[in-house]
């Protein structure tokens, strides 16, 4: 258990760097000279590419920073109890906050 | 530098102190001081009860390490002149149990490196004497290592062992992490197993404190990496 998730956040960490890199990247350099309106960034969440590395930011982001708040939780050396507690709150958010995400982003590009 | 120095030591003595204090000597300082002289000073001319250890004087043995001015050092390797101040306090290294004065009770630290099995087991069909190159990264790596003098100031300056005191701690975790990527270990799975539990390898957070503080410039934290990888490559079944 805590080989995988430690050598996942190690992952989640490299596509973080990377995707987050693309994303700044294009924002700054792929945008400009582009208007700074609704219907342009609507257009540009529809393009594949970046709604991908969007949805790889959300979820490994989510991953690595909650992964990181348990760390930081289990440095306080609580009993079992609160750590399966912390752990099933940790994952419930996780979990919660990724579904929301996900619907966010793809009913922008499908316009739901 | 002054002629004195203020020096506050921690005395404690379980069968008749209910309480640990503080005694202050003032010690004639000169060249090349070293804290073992400022302490040897004490108990040959000021105080003969007070208990420290010591053995080679020469950082090889491990046996002074003391808590100086809030950081734990070995007291025959540090002089007086880095400390840059003329008041010094002395205590025994955290996170041990007390037996008097700058003594403490190793026996927790050692427990924990016997759990590692911190021996080399031969391989039964390794032609010795095997040829071990000077020149590989892995031997390079190790060769690091292996100059622990297991004094126990990273033990003492971990603040996982502090919250803690199941945790294997860095200096076994070290000496693991020598075995373990010795390829003529017989026992480095076992080994390996040993060390891949909640107070084994993963209770490092790497703060690093170990390596701030050793006297040998070990990086234990770098050990325990190199551990947790190959607890991810034992799960992949690619650590043999």
């Amino acid at each position: 258990m805590h080989a995988w998730t430690w050598f996942l956040q190690r992952v989640s960490a490299v596509v973080i760097i990377i995707a987050l890199g693309l994303h700044i990247a294009y924002l700054h350099f792929g945008t400009a000279g582009e208007p700074l309106t609704y219907s342009h960034i609507m257009s540009r969440f529809k393009m594949p590419l970046l709604i991908t590395f969007d949805l790889l930011l959300l979820i490994f982001g989510l991953y690595h920073a909650l992964y990181g708040v348990y760390s930081v939780f289990l440095d306080f050396d609580s009993g079992k109890k609160e750590k399966f507690m912390v752990l099933g709150l940790l994952i419930v958010t996780g979990l919660g906050l990724s579904v929301f995400g996900v619907f966010s982003l793809l009913r922008t590009v499908y316009s739901i | 530098m002054s002629e004195s120095l203020h020096v506050k030591v921690f005395r404690f003595d379980p069968e008749s102190d209910v309480e640990p204090n503080f005694d202050v000597f003032d010690v004639p300082v000169f060249k090349n001081m070293a804290i073992l002289d400022v302490v040897m000073h004490i108990q040959n001319y000021m105080d003969r009860s007070l208990s420290f250890r010591f053995s080679c004087r020469i950082g090889m043995c491990g046996s002074c390490a003391m808590y100086v001015n809030g950081r734990a050092r070995l007291a025959c390797r540090t002089q007086v002149s880095v400390l840059k101040t003329r008041n010094i306090t002395i205590m025994p290294l955290p996170n041990f149990p007390i037996i008097r004065d700058l003594v403490v009770d190793m026996t927790p630290f050692f427990d924990k490196w016997k759990a590692v099995k911190p021996y080399y087991m031969p391989q039964p069909e390794c032609d010795e004497p095997a040829t071990v190159k000077p020149d590989s990264n892995e031997r390079e790596f190790i060769d690091d290592m292996l100059d622990c003098i297991s004094c126990g100031c990273c033990y003492s300056a971990c603040s996982m062992v502090a919250t803690n005191s199941d945790y294997l701690g860095p200096a076994a975790l070290n000496r693991a992490y020598t075995l373990i990527a010795d390829k003529r270990d017989a026992i480095r799975v076992e080994r390996l197993k040993a060390v891949d539990r909640s107070y084994g390898v993963w209770r490092c957070h790497t703060q690093f404190n170990c390596a701030e503080v050793c006297p040998k410039d070990i990086v234990p934290t770098r050990s325990i990496q190199n551990l947790k990888q190959r607890c991810v490559m034992k799960k992949f079944g690619i650590f043999k």
